[in-house]
């Protein structure tokens, strides 16, 4: 029997993967504590930390009060004085009330003391619709963070850089800001054994192709795929880019891309208005890739409203497969 | 329902054609392009093409005069009934009233946002004179030393993608290369054509045309002066004159002044436009005593700019399709330069011994795109009363380089208006003319 291929097809799910980094980084490195709402002995909001605790002792596996603004401040605090806390916010609405740490606090304080003292502190953010959780949990909030400078933002979208971002981040001697789709939580995928990291700031293209570019985030790079085997049999040959991180964006990468394809969409479940596809398209309209457009750029994005509770409309409101396919016939047939 | 075949806009200042002659018989079948009728305008006759496929019916009387833009006949499909003629044509006895042209603040309710949008388009383009292009399209066509300008786009609302600059690469490549600007031409002798109007009273007045122009481009304004006589001078190697040799700017005076000498005028008013304007203001700085007023539209000589891209794609042109654009590039409204325009100015260039003139006193004159003459010390000179009239979208000579001319002088500019004041403002030119002479 080979050993070797069988390691290689392993399968995790998305958040077993998260786990497992976890519990690599713990067993590896006792500075690595866990820290947020009902994440012990209840094993966090989705399952995620599961029986750490068990593994760990209350110790490193801490449930905090339900107050985001003294677990996110106790965490930065403890990253200050030499720990690797892993923070986890409950849902990433509620990283709205912990803000004042994050952003004020977290990304601030290498700046402010001159470089003497970093923060490194890894925080993770549950987020994204359709779990049918309605306005104020299923948000999409990651350009609040990335637009803060000290902080980095990665948006993981399968269970491998599930594993290797979060291990990445607590190599990183600055805050990272992970945010986790929770529809993504299930879902299964090849994770390699033991320790690796996944390089901060690096985008994967998913899909090779010519016709036009698709630079998605998240849960979209699974929906711009599906959409891409559809196109291919329509002869539209889409390239697809898994942006992974948002803060410091791999500029290289898309700029590559686009100038081979000459045709760009961006696709992001948050608000499209002042989200992540505003800053890629400005990013290639500012660059010399810009020369290589053929058509207007599209951003495909979430609707200007809350996440509504309804089904229906809840899926209605972010870009779904047809939306992506529509959007790229258009483009690729030269209508728009 | 029938197709109507339209008399078509095929000049400037053409009101109605003339049929005259059908080269399809009633009854007949023909296909879409094949030459249908002969019209005559006042100034050239042109052959009409069939605009779709059908059966010709209903055709309007060899001889009668049709006004532009209705029916002169209609095309019926195979097997459609053929009943009554669908409406008497225009101008006919007993037909309905035309409707007047209805303004354009008007709601249309029919029209549709698509075409909305391709009206606003075009409105933004007129004014601002640029292109819809994608960027990949204009780096492309800026490799392969393409012109945007030249390019037809398929893209929404006409943009010129990345498609349309392969096809035109493509097409470049297996079209025979351009014939280069022939440089020797036959010369030939004799004097400059001079034409008179009929009728008229008091001081003549008399007009010097433009490069690649002719006497008949002053119809437009001189619907605007029939009180007066008119007296039309045609430059060496345009209209009707001779292709004399021209190797230089005081050449073309001395033939001008000699046809002028020859008038035996004792006062004329002198018009010119652009190499005319320069010409006049050089007769003007010799003849003073027998010009009572000067005027200059859009002329050369003040200062060194010129199109001389405008100038030598003129002279090159042997067909329609590259004669248009720099057509258009004379005038701020393209839109008065219709296609139909363009053929009947390429069916009057199509002597190659006259282009090769021209091309030879481009070269003399405007060396290198140049204007190698300054007419600034002559018109200090000049006490003649002297108005200057430009248009401030002239993309042939700066506008401003009225602002060099002495303030002695009067300066008339017109907004949305381009090299040739006097056929896209003739009215006005008219009035001023005529206001104080």
């Amino acid at each position: 029997m080979n050993m070797h291929s069988k390691t290689d097809l392993r399968e995790l799910s998305y958040a077993e993967a998260i786990r497992e980094a976890m519990d690599i980084a713990m067993a590896r490195d006792e500075r690595v504590i866990l820290m947020g709402e009902d994440i012990g002995v209840y094993g966090g909001a989705f399952g995620v930390t599961g029986d750490l605790v068990e593994k760990y002792g209350t110790d490193r596996v801490m449930d905090t009060p339900i107050s985001e603004l003294g677990g996110a401040g106790v965490a930065v605090g403890a990253a200050m004085t030499g720990l690797r806390p892993i923070f986890e916010f409950q849902f990433s609405d509620f990283a709205t009330l912990g803000m004042e740490q994050i952003v004020n606090q977290a990304a601030k304080i290498r700046y402010m003391l001159g470089g003497a003292v970093s923060v490194p502190v890894v925080m993770r953010f549950p987020s994204g619709s359709g779990t049918g959780a309605a306005a104020q949990h299923s948000q999409s909030l990651e350009a609040w963070t990335a637009h803060v400078p000290g902080l980095k933002v990665v948006q993981p979208s399968t269970p491998e850089d599930a594993k290797g971002l979060l291990l990445a981040a607590l190599e990183d001697p600055d805050p990272v800001m992970i945010y986790e789709h929770k529809i993504l939580y299930k879902m299964k995928g090849h994770v390699p054994d033991g320790y690796y990291t996944t390089p901060i700031g690096k985008a994967a293209v998913v899909r090779e192709g010519k016709d036009l570019t698709i630079v998605a985030t998240s849960i979209m790079v699974h929906k711009a795929l599906d959409a891409a085997e559809t196109m291919a049999a329509e002869g539209i040959d889409a390239e697809v880019i898994d942006l992974r991180t948002i803060r410091p964006m791999d500029r290289d990468t898309v700029l590559a891309s686009v100038r081979k394809t000459g045709r760009l969409i961006c696709i992001y479940e948050a608000v499209k208005t002042l989200g992540v596809g505003a800053e890629v398209s400005a990013m290639v309209a500012e660059s010399d890739a810009f020369d290589y457009l053929d058509a207007p750029i599209i951003r495909l994005g979430g609707a200007e409203c809350p996440i509504p509770y309804n089904p229906e409309l809840e899926k209605a409101v972010v870009p779904q497969v047809p939306d992506i396919l529509e959007a790229a016939r258009n483009l690729a047939k030269g209508r728009v | 329902m029938p197709t109507e075949v339209i008399m078509p806009k095929v000049d400037m200042d053409m009101a109605k054609g003339k049929i005259m002659s059908w080269h399809i018989a009633e009854g007949d079948r023909v296909s879409k392009g094949d030459p249908l009728f002969d019209i005559e305008t006042d100034k050239a006759a042109m052959e009409v093409e069939a605009p779709a496929d059908g059966i010709l019916h209903h055709t309007a009387p060899e001889g009668m005069d049709i006004p532009i833009g209705t029916p002169c006949a209609w095309l019926y499909a195979e097997g459609e009934e053929v009943g009554e003629q669908p409406a008497p044509f225009a101008g006919q006895a007993g037909a309905a009233p035309k409707p007047e042209p209805v303004e354009a603040d008007v709601p249309n309710d029919t029209k549709s946002v698509e075409a909305e949008l391709e009206l606003v388009d075009a409105i933004a383009g007129e004014a601002t004179g640029k292109v819809r292009a994608t960027p990949r399209a204009r780096s492309l066509a800026s490799g392969a030393g393409l012109n945007i300008v030249d390019l037809i786009g398929t893209g929404p609302r006409g943009r010129v993608q990345e498609l349309d600059v392969e096809n035109e690469i493509a097409l470049r490549d297996t079209r025979p290369a351009p014939l280069a600007a022939p440089v020797t031409f036959k010369a030939e002798t004799g004097a400059l054509a001079v034409t008179r109007s009929k009728g008229g009273t008091g001081t003549p007045i008399m007009m010097i045309h433009g490069f690649a122009s002719d006497a008949t481009s002053w119809a437009p304004m001189e619907a605007h002066l029939k009180h007066r006589p008119l007296i039309r001078i045609d430059l060496p190697g345009h209209g009707k004159s001779p292709k004399l040799r021209i190797d230089s700017f005081a050449e073309l005076v001395r033939e001008v002044r000699r046809a002028f000498d020859d008038l035996n005028l004792d006062a004329a008013h002198l018009v010119g436009h652009s190499l005319g304007g320069a010409v006049s203001i050089a007769l003007a700085d010799t003849r003073a005593k027998r010009l009572s007023s000067l005027t200059l539209i859009a002329p050369a000589g003040l200062g060194p700019d010129i199109n001389g891209d405008a100038l030598s794609g003129m002279c090159r042109a042997t067909r329609a399709e590259s004669l248009g654009p720099w057509l258009r590039s004379l005038v701020a409204n393209e839109d008065i330069v219709t296609d139909s325009y363009v053929r009947l100015a390429m069916a009057g260039r199509e002597d190659t011994n006259l282009r090769a003139a021209q091309s030879c006193l481009a070269d003399s004159l405007f060396p290198d795109g140049v204007q190698a003459f300054d007419l600034r010390a002559a018109l200090e000179r000049i006490d003649t009363p002297t108005r200057i009239i430009w248009g401030k979208q002239d993309a042939i000579i700066p506008w401003k380089h009225a602002l060099r001319a002495p303030g002695k002088m009067a300066l008339h500019l017109f907004d949305g208006v381009g090299h040739m004041p006097q056929i896209e403002c003739s009215a006005e030119l008219g009035r001023i003319l005529s206001s104080s002479l």
